[in-house]
């Protein structure tokens, strides 16, 4: 079991989140630029140079760090524009750059050895060869978990690397393992990996008729909600298809995870840092899930019973379901 | 308990206030508001991008009327027009007005209130989602909309945001039209 004090990382999509996440109790948050370079590529999200600057400098007056994801994967001819994310993010005195792509890895290990990297999940890295080749290679400190590890894997993984591990503990999951994941691209032409969108907004439609709304990514229909019933997010990892004569959620039901139950699992796992999934998400989210989380943490790390974070996190929840993923993994 | 998806409606006495002739000052009051907004803080319409000439159609349905607003610097533009009035708007947000409020000034979440069916949205997504994240880290407080500083402001902003306070009180202790239906 690790005995230093567990590090709370929180998202924040606007330098206004960002704010209210460290007054909120966030010891760490991650953001991004404006542009391609990270997986919450937007509209209206995410932050400019001096937007950085200027949330790195509020971040620090208030005892936090800032951890910018340029994370990912640069396309060729256009290497200089992730470049120039790690360049300005250095620059603006940021405390570690999340990147997946060995370009830009390798920019920030040659040229920005003061800056820590941090090796994101797009880069699913979940074995210790794995791990201990990015850290040979580019001197990672941390490396993001994959959220398709168990709480024993976990263990098992840190016993053998001697890098920190981040484990997400709330908000949207992914089915397929990040960085891999090509649904988006087949339906659209853009993925997370390099365009920095799941279901592109821009093909994302919601029609309300008589019986509910149907939900349509690209022209493809993939789900239908009756009136009233909670909806999930419009990708198609989480629609709703018909196999046979059976209609489901076929990869993955609209839930989010939770694993606030586990904080002390996660510890005792030797996990580092726990993280908080939903740059794309507002003030309101981002300030009552990391206050329950905040208090939670410090419950765990005083020794006592984590407090009901289910029950308290219901209603910012996709699907208003939980799940502790695969943490408490029954599959394989 | 509320249950989750149960819509905070205003209660029925302040809806009969607002029929919708009451409603029609309100689009050249708001129309001058954003321009005046957008004269002292022209960055906050940059995050909308090319957005910022999409035509965002409101639509509370707990008022008798609707707007249709055109965010764009100081060419904004609000018009209060009859729910049927929102047509051709590129994108249409309907939801209770205390909730929409509450989305304005950052006390809830777009997503979750999405989730819940809260608020539901239809037409451009891409521009609905430009809009709540430049309102999002506009941090607006009502003294921003009526161009007050210092002292009136924070009076303005106590008695205004006291006031939504006690109506979200209200409508929370009353049955909402979906508990009763």
């Amino acid at each position: 079991m690790t005995t230093k004090r567990m590090e709370l990382v929180c998202p924040a999509g606007t330098p206004a989140t960002l704010r209210a996440a460290v007054q909120a109790g966030a010891d760490s948050i991650y953001c991004g630029f404006r542009d391609e370079t990270n997986a919450r590529n937007f509209p209206g999200l995410n932050f400019s140079r001096d937007e950085l600057a200027e949330g790195v400098r509020f971040a620090h007056d208030h005892g936090s760090k800032v951890l910018v994801a340029i994370n990912t994967f640069a396309r060729v001819d256009d290497v200089h524009i992730w470049k120039k994310a790690a360049d300005m993010a250095a620059e603006s005195g940021a405390d570690a750059i999340i990147a997946a792509d060995f370009a830009v890895l390798d920019h920030v290990a040659r040229n920005h050895g003061q800056i820590r990297l941090h090796l994101s999940v797009q880069a699913a890295a979940a074995t210790p060869e794995a791990i201990g080749f990015y850290a040979a290679q580019f001197g990672i400190r941390r490396v993001v978990l994959p959220r398709v590890l168990s709480l024993q894997e976990i263990a098992a993984l840190n016993r053998a690397i001697d890098v920190e591990t981040e484990a997400f503990v709330f908000g949207g999951l992914c089915v397929m393992i990040e960085g891999r994941c090509y649904l988006s691209s087949y339906a659209t032409g853009k993925s997370p990996n390099l365009n920095g969108v799941c279901s592109p907004p821009e093909m994302v439609s919601y029609d309300e008729g008589p019986s509910g709304t149907t939900t349509r990514l690209s022209g493809f229909t993939i789900d239908r909600y009756g009136r009233g019933e909670p909806v999930g997010y419009p990708t198609l990892c989480k629609g709703k298809f018909k196999a046979g004569d059976k209609t489901s959620h076929l990869f993955e039901d609209p839930v989010s995870l939770n694993a606030g139950g586990m904080i002390a699992g996660l510890k005792a796992a030797g996990v580092t840092a726990l993280k908080i999934e939903g740059r794309q998400r507002g003030k309101g989210y981002v300030s009552e899930v990391v206050r329950a989380f905040r208090k939670a943490v410090d419950a765990v790390e005083k020794g006592g019973e984590s407090v009901d974070i289910d029950r308290l996190l219901a209603g910012q929840s996709e699907g208003a379901r939980q799940t502790a993923g695969a943490y408490e993994k029954k599959w394989r | 308990m509320r249950p989750q998806n149960a819509e905070p409606m205003l209660p029925g006495f302040i809806r009969h206030l607002f029929p919708t002739v009451a409603g029609l000052p309100a689009g050249p009051l708001l129309t001058l508001s954003l321009r005046s907004l957008a004269r002292r803080r022209p960055g906050l319409f940059e995050r909308l991008g090319e957005y910022r000439s999409a035509c965002f159609g409101i639509d509370p349905v707990d008022l008798a009327f609707a707007f249709r607003v055109v965010p764009d610097g100081q060419r904004s533009s609000v018009r209060v027009v009859s729910k049927d009035g929102t047509a051709g708007s590129d994108v249409l947000i309907r939801g209770p007005l205390l909730t929409l409020l509450s989305l304005l000034d950052g006390t809830l979440d777009g997503d979750a209130m999405f989730f819940g069916r809260i608020i539901s949205i239809s037409g451009r997504t891409e521009a609905v989602l430009a809009l709540r994240n430049t309102i999002e880290d506009a941090e607006l407080r009502p003294s921003d909309l009526l161009g007050l500083h210092g002292i009136l402001a924070r009076c303005v902003d106590t008695g205004v945001l006291g006031a939504l306070g006690a109506v979200r009180r209200m409508a929370d202790n009353s049955p909402s039209e979906a508990q009763k239906a």
